[in-house]
């Protein structure tokens, strides 16, 4: 009993860890850019100077052997100043 | 082996691969992990204990789901993380916050927020079944060992 228990749980941890090397991302080379609609630009820093918005655009790129590569996809590229923010304006007081 | 108790060895196994393997990918590429944390919409401020408590957490999971003494432990701590998991994506899909941020990396991270809310929905279930599961093997348990003394 105690030896399919064991059965399974070593193929569960096995598995797990051999899923998340054989998934591990390759370690980016260079920084990544961000398309202005005129060119591509540095992107900066997720989470603090820019944020990947959920869209059917591509939010950030890397770049190799001067060819762009759509990385963080399936987003929008939204510098952080410029988010929308859920409190609205105060209104001003006639 | 019971058919309940190779049911409930398959959940505990489907648990401990979802935190195991989620913990290890975090930890493998821990950089865009944190700015993936940043692209959140909660304060980058909690980022530094985040990074580290949940993958932490994850694997404490794994870890008490692989002891009987500690498996009912672990599975109500898969049941509240997972439970706390499912609101936060609901959350995202309510539009609560400012913006919705983007799922992207990862493998498990490929998927969208609906399809992600189905998936954390999917484990709470699993964590619930366990629980049930693992109670009734303690009762059964003690049963039989009030039988032993009995006779």
């Amino acid at each position: 009993m105690k030896k399919i228990k064991w059965t399974i749980l070593t193929l569960a941890i096995l598995s797990s860890i051999g899923g998340a090397f054989a998934t591990r991302p390759h370690a980016l080379v260079s920084g990544l850019y961000y398309f202005n609609g005129e060119g591509y630009l540095p992107a900066g820093t997720l989470g603090i100077t820019y944020v990947c918005e959920t869209s059917s655009n591509i939010c950030t790129y890397t770049y190799s052997g001067g060819v762009y590569t759509p990385y963080q996809i399936q987003s929008n590229y939204t510098p952080i100043l410029l988010t929308p923010t859920t409190k609205p304006a105060p209104k001003k007081d006639k | 082996m019971s058919k309940k108790q190779v049911m409930l060895e398959c959940i505990v196994a489907l648990l401990i691969m979802l935190f195991l393997y989620a913990s290890i990918s975090k930890f493998l590429d821990f950089k865009t992990f944190i700015d993936q944390m940043n692209n959140q919409p909660l304060p980058n401020s909690w980022t530094p204990f985040l990074v580290w408590a949940i993958p932490g957490l994850e694997i404490a999971i794994s870890l008490s789901l692989l002891f009987e003494y500690t498996r009912l432990l672990g599975l109500y701590a898969s049941l509240i993380l997972m439970i706390l998991f499912t609101v936060y994506t609901g959350i995202i899909l309510l539009h609560f916050f400012p913006y919705i941020p983007c799922s992207c990396g990862g493998v498990i991270q490929k998927l969208t927020w609906t399809q992600h809310l189905i998936l954390n929905l999917s484990y709470v279930s699993l964590s619930l079944l366990g629980i049930i599961l693992q109670r009734r093997h303690y009762t059964n348990q003690i049963f039989i060992t009030n039988k032993h003394n009995l006779v």
